[in-house]
């Protein structure tokens, strides 16, 4: 059980290539118009390009390729499930069936999409996890609070919003040590998380979860207080040590990524829909 | 007369004071639990205060009320000549009054080590140019210059700790209140840590006000107070207040190691002087016998 070895979405790694230094608007705009492209992909080959695009940007980020892959490992169940979900289930017509079980069939229409929806999902979340990786939590907040600015207008608590997110992310590996703790006490005390069949398992994970939340709730308390110590009172009356600067880089990337974005268009419409 | 000559007692040398301070808490079962029954003690400016006492025995609560995070339901609490039950003087009185917590993982609140230490400074407004100003000086003075950009996650205990500290400090309260913060510790980062609140009082005159349960940290203090089911029961030098030796065990607290070991030697005949505290003194104590 090493929880915390595999987990790098909202953790930050510290660097000052030209990518950390962009203003995070950049990035999270960037990382916004590249998952929402990411929805109307249909064929394999942006993948290939989109692939292409974000082993670059890993490559100028500099952060070790083998980190920011092994995030990915605790979703492979996932989409285990969901690539046999689309499999057996995704029905069209006109498609060869692969093999048939009981009253499921394996179509080559299924595989197809599996393969997408599975893509779809790791491209999503290695593009959030590169912003992450690289902007700390607190460009990021500023960064999306500049960005809901037009929000806050119309009275939305943006500020109070993203400090909130701030402080979820960072909990991710804190409530995940604490996971591994809890589990790793049971164990000592005879439990065997990997046997039995399926509902046995997940009976046994009340038990982790229970202290899990209870623990999760003393620290936020906990962590009001210490912010309420240190005068924070909301938004309101906040000064920033860092201000955004919008600068060269930062043109020069999104013409990039805008550039990328439309060779991506061009090859979404140029291949149509596979089903 | 009296009434003004007390008042300008508290401008002198009282930084915070507490005038019958009584404070009680509903227990989960709706019992009303008394944490502090007529509390009258004083942080004078520009000392070193150990509090100490058994878990339960009220000094967080009593912390607490020091910077207005509690505030008395019975009595009165002065920070500065300022009533902390006037809710408009809460922001000067946090502004005056620094508290650093147990858990140094539950009161960062960035990833990143000179945002988190920015924290504070940004909460009070303060124009750009001055926040960085104070940042730099916050970690300077606690030796994290060189883990600035680095993720406190990926740092010891104890540096998380300083952390915290460095955090506090770059408000500029003239008073820090550290609650145990060293419990969390190893060996090593108590020590650290111990030594940042020593340095932080007699390198930059800031007020220290140390909760802890450790007595090798208590012997550094200029004072003592020892607290006992929300009650006072002893204040003073520590000299003095180790020499009440029943008390001490009435309190469930334990001796700093040299002072057991020479009250041991006394026992068996050896004329040691009863206020020994530190390990030089026991040394030098054991040389002076012939």
């Amino acid at each position: 059980m090493e929880l915390t070895k595999n987990i790098t979405l909202g953790v930050y790694l510290p660097g000052s290539t030209s990518i950390h230094r962009l203003d995070p608007r950049t990035k999270i705009l960037a990382a916004a118009i590249l998952i929402i492209l990411l929805l109307f992909v249909r064929t394999y080959e942006p993948y290939l390009l989109f692939s292409l695009f974000l082993f670059a940007v890993v490559l100028l980020s500099r952060i070790p390729v083998g980190y920011a892959l092994c995030g990915l490992k605790p979703m492979l169940p996932v989409l285990a499930i969901m690539w046999v979900f689309q499999l057996f289930l995704f029905k069209t017509e006109d498609t060869a069936v692969l093999f048939s079980w009981w009253i499921f069939e394996a179509t080559e229409a299924g595989l197809h999409m599996g393969n997408l929806i599975s893509l779809r999902v790791l491209f999503l979340f290695t593009t959030t996890t590169l912003l992450t990786l690289t902007t700390s939590v607190v460009s990021l907040t500023d960064g999306l609070e500049s960005l809901l600015k037009p929000l806050a207008k119309v009275g939305l608590p943006t500020q109070e919003l993203v400090m909130t997110l701030v402080i979820a992310l960072r909990f991710v590996l804190i409530l995940a040590e604490e996971l591994e703790k809890i589990v790793k006490a049971q164990m000592a005390r005879g439990v065997a998380f990997d046997r039995g069949n399926f509902l046995q398992k997940t009976k046994k994970l009340f038990p982790v979860f229970l202290p899990l939340f209870i623990g999760a709730f003393k620290r936020a308390e906990e962590l009001i207080v210490a912010m309420e110590a240190r005068s924070y009172t909301g938004g309101r009356g906040r000064t920033k040590m860092k201000t955004l600067r919008f600068g060269r880089v930062d043109l020069y990337s999104t013409l990039a990524t805008l550039a990328f974005s439309a060779l991506l268009v061009f090859t979404i419409l140029r291949s149509g829909p596979l089903y | 007369m009296l009434q003004g000559l007390k008042w300008i007692g508290v401008i002198l040398d009282k930084l915070i004071e507490t005038i019958d301070l009584s404070y009680s808490y509903r227990s989960g079962e709706g019992e009303a639990v008394r944490a502090l029954s007529r509390v009258n003690m004083a942080v004078y400016r520009g000392e070193i205060l150990a509090i100490t006492g058994r878990n339960g025995s009220g000094k967080s609560t009593l912390a607490r009320h020091f910077n207005a995070l509690l505030t008395p339901k019975e009595g009165r609490v002065l920070v500065d000549g300022l009533s902390t039950a006037d809710k408009a003087n809460t922001a000067l009185i946090r502004r005056k009054v620094g508290m650093v917590f147990q858990n140094p993982d539950n009161q960062l609140v960035s990833s990143v080590v000179e945002e988190d230490v920015a924290f504070g400074p940004e909460n009070l407004g303060l124009p750009r140019e001055e926040i960085i100003n104070r940042v730099d000086e916050a970690l300077n003075t606690m030796k994290l210059e060189t883990v600035r950009h680095e993720n406190p996650h990926h740092l010891s205990s104890g540096q998380r700790q300083q952390i915290a500290i460095a955090g506090v400090l770059a408000m500029k309260p003239e008073c820090i209140v550290l609650d145990e913060p060293t419990a969390h510790l190893d060996p090593r980062g108590r020590r650290e840590v111990l030594q940042s609140a020593l340095k932080l009082n007699r390198e930059e005159g800031i007020t220290v006000v140390l909760l802890t349960h450790f007595m090798n940290e208590v012997i550094y203090c200029d004072r003592m107070i020892v607290m006992d089911r929300g009650e006072v029961r002893a204040a003073g030098a520590p000299q003095e207040v180790f020499m009440q030796e029943e008390l001490i065990r009435e309190m469930g607290l334990d001796f700093p190691v040299a002072t057991r070991i020479a009250s041991a030697l006394r026992s068996r005949g050896y004329p040691l002087p009863p206020s020994i505290m530190q390990a030089e003194e026991l040394i030098e104590g054991i040389c002076r016998l012939k």
